[in-house]
């Protein structure tokens, strides 16, 4: 057993588990009825892809992967803090999923040349999914930054928002040098870091929405997104709470935000609720 | 052992077998002892562990077995290359355009999947409503010329 596989595979998990179960949020209640199945099914396949994740993990661990989701205290989650945020939007809604799964695909690139070869092949199986989720992405943000002016102002807006928690994407993961020696993480997270800002900068550049705010936002810790998806200044997020000012960053030490208490006490009550029930 | 499982249907395209649909990897016999390892179509596909056990049941049922082992596995990743001709004429006649290519193919600058022939009237008139549809592997189309709208089983 690799004691650096898990971390890093339960990082990518835990992403896909919160993430996928924000998108799931817009099941019924999406601006539009093809975005309400787009993101019904996009959540599913995110949700379907921690799943085998976990299984992962317990085959290396002999935990069970239903506990591994739904069983564990908030602390135990390694998913960054960009995933937790509610929807906020329409706005932070897409350009969080733009750049969540640009970041996403960098990462599963490197992670397809896994030493692990079961990762290898679960991540390979994964990246032909998952790229009907940034052709989705891609679709809307280019529709949005094309279109009138208050829905482009309120997708920049949101970009911003986004990006200053984004890093924490590629927050260094337990054990990571490790991980990064024997291969199971064949690049290190500031690396894939570096290539996924060069990417989307440029993205962003074509798109012909403002780059040099990102670069800004990513140096001042003190900016951090609020649950409406507006940056804001300081410590606190509107409704009071503390929230960790370090660009996105503490979620792959179990650090989350308030907003991730309110999301884990729906996505776990069922399972709490009803210690093993099968159905 | 193949045999067996030509006649178990995928649970959510029971036109098509798990064998039209290419997800048998292998069958490794050992005596009264089978191994059956399946490729899911889709990661989450909800449809896995009922494809677990109706495989096992089918294979079960065979003379001479006594145990049979279903092994779920990402290696080689099943694609839509793996369906076979008869099963892609299966899906069609269900009313699901089979898939085109392999992987999604960008038509235009908004990145939508490849225009597909409709299933109903041949047609090429065809253009895509949504990338995603009622379940993980299939996506929505519309025709243009028998205005029916219609799924496509996404290319992957």
């Amino acid at each position: 057993m690799s004691d650096s596989l898990v971390p890093l595979v339960l990082s990518l998990a835990d992403d896909e588990l919160v993430l996928g179960h924000r998108h799931s949020e817009w099941t019924g209640y999406a601006p539009h009825i093809e975005e309400d199945v787009a993101f019904s099914s996009i959540a599913q396949d995110e949700i379907g892809h921690a799943t085998a994740l976990y299984q992962l993990v317990g085959e290396l661990t002999g935990d069970d992967p239903d506990h591994l989701a739904l069983g564990r205290e908030p602390d135990d989650y390694r998913n960054a803090t960009i995933c937790e945020r509610p929807n906020g939007d329409w706005a932070f809604t897409l350009a969080r999923h733009w750049l969540y799964d640009h970041a996403d695909s960098v990462r599963l690139e490197s992670l397809e040349g896994s030493s692990n070869q079961e990762l290898a092949a679960l991540v390979h199986k994964i990246r032909r999914e998952e790229r009907y989720h940034l052709i989705h992405a891609e679709a809307w943000v280019k529709r949005v930054a094309h279109g009138p002016v208050e829905g482009r102002t309120k997708l920049i807006d949101a970009m911003a928002a986004a990006w200053a928690e984004i890093g924490g994407i590629f927050e260094e993961i337990d054990g990571e040098e490790k991980a990064v020696y024997q291969g199971e993480l064949p690049t290190p997270t500031a690396e894939l870091h570096r290539t996924f800002q060069e990417r989307t900068i440029a993205a962003l550049d074509e798109l012909g929405l403002p780059t040099e705010i990102h670069s800004r936002a990513d140096e001042q810790a003190e900016f951090v997104a609020s649950s409406s998806g507006d940056l804001i200044a300081g410590r606190e997020s509107p409704n009071g709470e503390q929230t960790d000012p370090l660009s996105g960053r503490g979620g792959r030490r179990g650090k989350h935000s308030g907003d991730f208490d309110q999301l884990w006490e729906t996505m776990t009550g069922q399972y709490r609720a009803h210690p093993g029930a099968r159905w | 052992m193949w045999g067996a499982l030509e006649s178990v249907p995928d649970p959510e395209i029971p036109a098509v077998s798990v064998i039209d649909m290419g997800m048998i990897s292998s069958i490794a016999v050992e005596g009264p002892h089978v191994t059956v390892t399946v490729l899911p179509t889709f990661t989450g596909c909800p449809a896995i562990p009922v494809i677990k056990t109706d495989v096992a049941q089918a294979v079960a049922a065979v003379e001479g077995v006594v145990e049979v082992t279903v092994k779920i596995s990402f290696d080689p990743p099943w694609s839509t290359e793996r369906i076979t001709t008869s099963g892609r004429a299966k899906l069609k006649e269900f009313g699901i355009a089979p898939p085109t290519g392999s992987g999604p193919v960008l038509i235009s600058s908004i990145g939508l999947p490849k225009v597909v022939v409709c299933p109903f009237c041949s047609s090429s008139n065809t253009h895509n409503e949504n990338a995603f549809g009622p379940t993980p592997c299939r996506a929505l189309y519309y025709c243009d010329d028998c205005r029916n709208p219609f799924e496509q089983f996404k290319p992957v």
